[in-house]
């Protein structure tokens, strides 16, 4: 069963650089927080301090939720982000013990492969966020392959987290600086060929998703892939982050997605 | 001493008796059941739906918003289930005891009265509001909104079309909105909400394009609400039947003044999505203001703006 979503303030436990661009940001929210599925997401406020309303910027920003643990009650939850905008910005100036209101956990996140099935992981850039609680859970019942790209190793978010799980680990980057030189998808199409697959599952810029599905459809594999967008609610209602199915009409990321089988998507039409 | 009665919230928007004056804007709310996670529906006074069309539409491609400061220009364009579905699948999902204004839309004037038509008899529909004013649909709107013989020719024939309450929802890109809302009037229209989205545009400067697919879109959020604000109060004094006040409230105080300056209701509209308990907050917010303020009924505030020298 799919949790229900809350509106609830979140206290900031730390927010560091992790290298490059890349921020991770631990909340604590004292209870009630649900169970997510792998691949939620949750909508944040960067420019709201607790209770004090700032409108500038308006819209909350959607955010995979990367891990959860929890004591008791209490969940810790941690979000990886890049600084990107005004709105990531004012979320690196977050300091320890400030408040931040959000909404979540939102959307239908990922199916968990079978047991004993092959799966294959491909996140790139900011996508590997979405991937490391699929990751763990997976791994507990099928045999995972992760493949992480980034521009350099200084870009690559959550490789030791990665490394602590029972996956096996690949990096591509393009400048070489970490792991193989090139891009991620090309480690995707060399694994294929090497071991085969069940299914592949990717999150990362539109371009290597739309090739990873591409690699997937031509071995004959099922292939989710976990989408981001602009969106102003993240719970349907303002019909903001819509994306073109493969037949008529469209698909919101926020509700239908963000987790979808690339075959059900237009993927000239992708923002 | 004795506990201090609740204040009655109670309002009738021309002829919709609500439980409290707080509604949620059409195209902000869904079709009820989306923000059913987040609140008690019958804690607000009730709630416009996205607006219908007689045949489903797809809406625009993306990108279809964009961010602006205390605001956002959105170009969806209309996207909705058509009003069949809407009877058939969304209302029976609308829990009991919530009103629902049905926001109602067409190319022309003959397809709007057509929905309206449709939704006769269907439970829990309280009102019909009808949206004049969509600034982003080159296929039509626009033009009912912005031109005082095509706005009397729509409201006249919807006027006919359904017995239900009947609100006009105005644009506000025109030069003299309380001579719309006068022509709403004098065709029989059972009261006004005011305002829609303002016409706006955005640029990237990266690709030289508009920032949304469509070009132009439709600017929202606290950003309009001090325009919006004057709007309604000329509204209120050109007109004998009620307002219905929209645009960028996100707050109780934001609520009040627009019942001051002589709104009977308001609609919460960006504000959902930044905060999907906004409108419940707006209630408990106007609870408190009147406790503080010694109000009994909040219809003692309507219209009570004292404006200097008038």
């Amino acid at each position: 069963m799919r949790a229900t979503p809350l509106r609830v303030d979140a206290e900031v436990i730390s927010n560091a650089a992790e290298g490059g661009a890349s921020r991770r940001l631990v909340l604590r929210i004292a209870e009630g927080w649900p169970e997510s599925e792998p691949g939620q997401f949750l909508m944040l406020s960067p420019g709201t301090r607790g209770r004090v309303q700032r409108y500038d910027p308006l819209l909350p920003r959607p955010m995979a939720i990367y891990r959860t643990r929890r004591m008791g009650g209490e969940a810790a939850i941690e979000v990886l982000y890049k600084v990107v905008g005004r709105g990531t910005a004012l979320l690196a100036d977050a300091r320890s013990g400030d408040a931040v209101s959000l909404v979540g956990p939102l959307g239908r996140g990922f199916p968990e492969p079978a047991p004993g099935e092959r799966a294959l992981l491909v996140g790139g850039g900011t996508g590997i966020a979405s991937l490391f609680e699929l990751a763990r859970r997976s791994s507990r019942r099928a045999r995972v392959s992760v493949l992480l790209g980034a521009r350099s190793a200084a870009e690559l978010m959550g490789r030791a987290d990665f490394e602590s799980l029972e996956v096996e680990l690949q990096v591509a980057t393009d400048d070489g600086s970490d792991g193989a030189p090139g891009l991620v998808t090309d480690l995707l199409e060399r694994e294929i060929a090497r071991e085969g697959a069940s299914r592949v599952y990717a999150c990362g810029p539109t371009p290597m998703m739309r090739r990873a599905a591409e690699i997937a459809r031509k071995a004959g594999l099922p292939c989710l892939v976990s989408l981001e967008n602009r969106m102003a609610c993240g719970f349907g209602v303002c019909l903001g982050c819509a994306v073109p199915r493969s037949g008529e009409g469209y698909h919101l990321v926020c509700c239908d997605g963000p987790v979808f089988e690339a075959s059900d998507l237009s993927w000239e039409g992708l923002p | 001493m004795t506990a201090p009665e609740a204040p009655d919230l109670s309002t009738n928007l021309g002829g919709i008796q609500l439980r409290n004056p707080v509604l949620t804007a059409s195209g902000t709310f869904g079709y009820g059941t989306e923000l059913a996670p987040f609140m008690d529906l019958r804690r607000i006074g009730g709630f416009v739906a996205k607006s219908l069309t007689l045949e489903p539409r797809h809406g625009n491609p993306p990108p279809r918003i964009v961010e602006t400061p205390a605001g956002m220009l959105n170009a969806i364009s209309l996207e909705n289930v058509g009003v069949q579905a809407f009877i058939e699948e969304k209302l029976p999902e609308i829990p009991e005891g919530v009103p629902v204004i049905a926001s109602v839309f067409g190319t022309e004037i003959e397809l709007y009265a057509e929905v309206c038509k449709r939704l006769a008899g269907a439970p829990k529909v309280v009102g019909i509001e009808v949206n004049a004013s969509c600034p982003h649909v080159k296929s039509g709107g626009a033009e009912f909104g912005q031109d005082p013989v095509l706005l009397a020719r729509l409201a006249r024939a919807v006027r006919r079309a359904t017995s239900l309450p009947l609100l006009v929802k105005l644009s506000p890109n025109v030069t003299d909105i309380a001579e719309m809302a006068r022509v709403c009037e004098g065709e029989g229209a059972d009261g006004i909400s005011a305002i829609n989205t303002l016409r706006a545009l955005v640029v990237d400067v990266e690709t030289r394009r508009p920032s949304l697919s469509n070009g132009l879109g439709g600017l929202s959020g606290p950003a309009i609400r001090p325009v919006a604000l004057r709007m309604v109060w000329q509204c209120a004094r050109a007109v004998g039947i009620p307002v219905c006040g929209i645009g960028g409230i996100c707050t109780a105080e934001d609520a009040i003044q627009f019942l001051l300056c002589g709104a009977v209701a308001i609609q919460v509209g960006t504000a959902n999505f930044l905060n999907p308990m906004a409108a419940v907050e707006v209630v408990e917010g106007i609870e408190g203001y009147c406790a503080r303020h010694g109000v009994e009924r909040v219809s003692e505030l309507i219209g009570a703006v004292e404006f200097p020298g008038l």
